[in-house]
């Protein structure tokens, strides 16, 4: 725990490095470029704009506008299912420098967490448009509490890069991970407050399922709470969020330092 | 003087991979950090044994072995990307490793960017990256290229670049595999001396290589390896020496056995039909200029493109010219078959590794199947190339045949076989002194030379180099043998 910490600290530079080449990768030969991360959620939030205000009219007590209340879970969640999906894939697609160099790997999962951190990062000034133009409207959305929304992130990104380091060990030895982590981000996917607030869930133990197992609840709780409902998060919830990334953290990168020594073997 | 590399007793397994272990080796390397901790040896493979050396910092140790000797095994240990299953190795310092084409450089980013992550991981800050950075660059003689991503490099580009960082970040012991072999001749002499300059700062080399010369020349230590075993450890000429000999012995194996089937499929296709002569495979005797010249013209050298009688005395053999063309390995009546050849030295050991100069025998084993008064026993050494370098036979060196029967042993000995270094055949044979073949073998062994300098031609005579008036060398070569 304390070596792959120390290790990125020091590789921090390379880290940068490649996330600058992993971003630059993903738009290359394209024709706008970065300008997609911010076309992408732009279209998003357009085409459900249009599908919430003509097609479906949900009226929903705590998530009204819902197109905003959706877009504030999903971007965050989009960061969670990306870093995870690509990071555990991070070793096994590096397999040729693990095995001949003397690279430091755990740089690789926290790469994909930091590249998609990016992209979250540029979703939201559309975001930021979006709630801008509710509150024109009239809605009661947003306020001062966004000044909090680093915060949130910088806790968030120990949580992130813990668990990717821990699925990119493990998916050395497994290449199922990939698999059964694919369906496992469908399901975290419902049982996270992202399409509705948590007061809908009414059922206690899947109440108290959603809202103490999963490691995602307070993070999406806790956007909601800055960016849409414009209120400042209590103590209970930073702890919580504080909890979940240490726990992820000790226990990802404990795992990935115990399989560290067969990686270049087994990669 | 402090050691450098200490190995004590290394030995490393590697699993098989079958899908059943994948559950097992998981708990094992998450509870033990091995992946093969609790497998049967059948499921493992042992990529080395019991290895056990130490260099002395400021000297270099050199690596031999054929391939999947476990050298590369041993150069990850050293270079800390695996673990060993059991034993100890300690490096001492800063270790930068070469191990095979484009170590350590990332594809998908620049030179320049890979620089200073190679760097980084062998220790150095930022700053000490920048004030070696240009050096780097020239010395790799990339120029502009260092902006390409490493994915657009030639073979050659990875090589010099990976080699220029590794010597210019200052490490403590260098590790080399093999990768030299890839850069051109000049920069390869460029990283030579580099070598030797990095070696005369004290600092310690651990090469692994094929080029047996290169480990000759730069190791003050040699290491030979065979299936993770140490075979031999100590001054790199003796242990080159004994992997050429070990080399040339199983190649001797390989032509004897490849030999031996071929004679079994001949014979039983004669079996089949018995109505053929033993001697004519259907083959025609064709014309050479010793036909003409009779019986006693000596005619060491035949002509390339016929089948050379080994220092034949007489009219060309009636040799087999099979229809696909392949040169026939073996022919004659065998009225008296050569059923053994051996290259002895002077202590009367087999060898088939000689040092130009030294005593060797030529021992031939001969079978007469009936009583011959008339037969002549003949060899002939030829370079791969099929060039004859010398042939002599006993007619050639007035011997009268009178009898030969039973088994009998022909030795011929040469106190000093001055032989340009390079690997020789020896043609072998039996016939009657009108050129009527008994049993002629081509390229019935193979051997190598070796000498303590280069030359090249066939001949190697004892020789010394004098100079007189303003003139010097950096560096003297060993006196000639």
């Amino acid at each position: 725990m304390y070596r792959s910490t120390r290790r990125l600290l020091r590789f921090r530079s390379l880290l940068a490095t490649l996330v600058n080449r992993e971003l630059k990768a993903r738009y290359r030969g394209s024709l706008l470029g970065y300008f997609w991360s911010l076309v992408n959620p732009l279209l998003l939030l357009g085409v459900y704009t249009f599908v919430f205000s003509y097609v479906f009219q949900p009226r929903i007590e705590g998530a009204d506008p819902y197109v905003l209340f959706l877009m504030t879970g999903l971007f965050p969640w989009t960061w969670v299912a990306s870093s995870l999906l690509e990071g555990s894939q991070s070793l096994t697609a590096n397999a040729g420098l693990i095995r001949k160099a003397v690279f430091p790997a755990e740089v690789l999962p926290v790469v994909s967490v930091a590249a998609n951190l990016t992209h979250f990062l540029l979703a939201l000034p559309i975001l930021g448009g979006g709630l801008l133009v509710g509150r024109w409207m009239d809605a009661p959305v947003g306020g001062w509490s966004a000044l909090l929304l680093p915060a949130i992130v910088l806790i968030q990104l120990p949580a992130l890069a813990g668990f990717a380091l821990g699925l990119a060990a493990l998916n050395v030895h497994f290449k199922d991970v990939k698999d059964i982590l694919t369906n496992l981000l469908a399901l975290a996917f419902y049982m996270t407050p992202v399409i509705y607030p948590l007061d809908w869930i009414t059922f206690g133990p899947l109440r108290w399922v959603v809202s103490w197992l999963n490691p995602f609840t307070p993070f999406t709780t806790a956007y909601q709470q800055v960016l849409f409902h414009g209120v400042w998060p209590g103590p209970g919830l930073w702890l919580h969020m504080l909890g979940w990334a240490a726990v992820a953290w000790l226990a990802g990168s404990w795992l990935f330092e115990r399989l560290s020594d067969s990686l270049a073997e087994a990669v | 003087m402090s050691t450098a590399i200490r190995v004590d007793g290394l030995t490393k397994l590697y699993r098989r991979m079958a899908p059943g272990f994948r559950l097992r080796t998981l708990k094992s390397a998450l509870l033990e950090g091995s992946l093969t901790e609790g497998l049967a040896p059948e499921e493992t493979i042992r990529a080395l044994d019991g290895v056990t050396f130490s260099v002395e910092a400021g000297r270099s140790f050199g690596v031999i072995g054929s391939n999947g000797s476990g050298k590369s095994t041993l150069l990850k240990t050293l270079a800390g990307l695996i673990k060993p299953t059991s034993g100890r190795v300690e490096v001492a310092g800063r270790v930068a490793a070469l191990i095979e084409l484009g170590a350590g450089f990332h594809p998908e980013i620049s030179g320049r960017e890979n620089i200073y992550i190679n760097g980084a991981v062998l220790g150095l800050s930022r700053r000490e990256i920048d004030r070696r950075y240009r050096q780097i660059v020239d010395f790799s003689g990339l120029g502009d290229f260092i902006e390409e991503p490493v994915k657009n490099y030639s073979s050659g580009m990875y090589v010099r670049l990976g080699f220029s960082v590794a010597i210019h970040t200052d490490p403590d012991v260098l590790l080399v595999d093999e990768v030299l072999a890839v850069g051109d001749e000049a920069f390869q002499h460029r990283c030579l001396r580099r070598i030797e300059e990095f070696l005369a700062r004290g600092k310690t080399l651990l090469l692994v290589s094929h080029s047996l010369e290169l480990v000759e020349e730069y190791a003050d230590q040699a290491l030979w390896l065979e299936a993770g075993i140490q075979r031999l450890l100590g001054s790199p000429r003796r242990v080159a020496d004994a992997y050429r000999q070990a080399v040339a012995e199983a190649e001797g194996r390989e032509h004897r056995e490849a030999k031996d089937r071929r004679l079994a499929e001949l014979a039983a296709e004669d079996e089949e039909r018995v109505e053929r002569p033993v001697v004519d495979a259907g083959g025609t005797g064709e014309p050479t200029p010793a036909e003409e010249s009779g019986a006693d013209g000596p005619t060491p050298a035949s002509g390339p493109e016929k089948p050379p009688a080994p220092a034949a005395a007489a009219p060309a053999p009636p040799a087999p010219t099979p229809a696909d063309g392949e040169e026939p390995r073996r022919w004659g009546s065998r009225e008296a078959e050569v059923t053994a050849v051996r290259l002895l030295d002077a202590a009367g050991a087999e060898r088939y590794h000689l040092e130009s100069g030294s005593e060797v025998c030529f021992e031939i084993e001969v079978r007469a199947h009936r009583p011959l008064t008339d037969f002549v026993f003949g060899v002939g050494l030829f370079t791969p190339r099929r060039v004859e370098c010398w042939g002599t036979n006993t007619h050639l060196a007035g011997f009268a045949p009178d009898r030969l029967e039973g088994v009998a042993t022909v030795r011929l000995v040469c106190p000093a076989l001055r032989l340009v270094p390079g690997e020789y055949l020896l043609d072998v044979a039996v016939h009657a002194r009108d050129g009527y073949p008994y049993d002629y073998h081509r390229r019935y062994l193979s051997f190598t030379v070796t000498a303590a300098t280069a030359g090249v031609g066939l001949y190697f005579p004892e020789h010394r180099w004098e100079f007189a008036g303003t003139l010097r060398w950096r560096r003297l070569p060993p006196p000639a043998g």
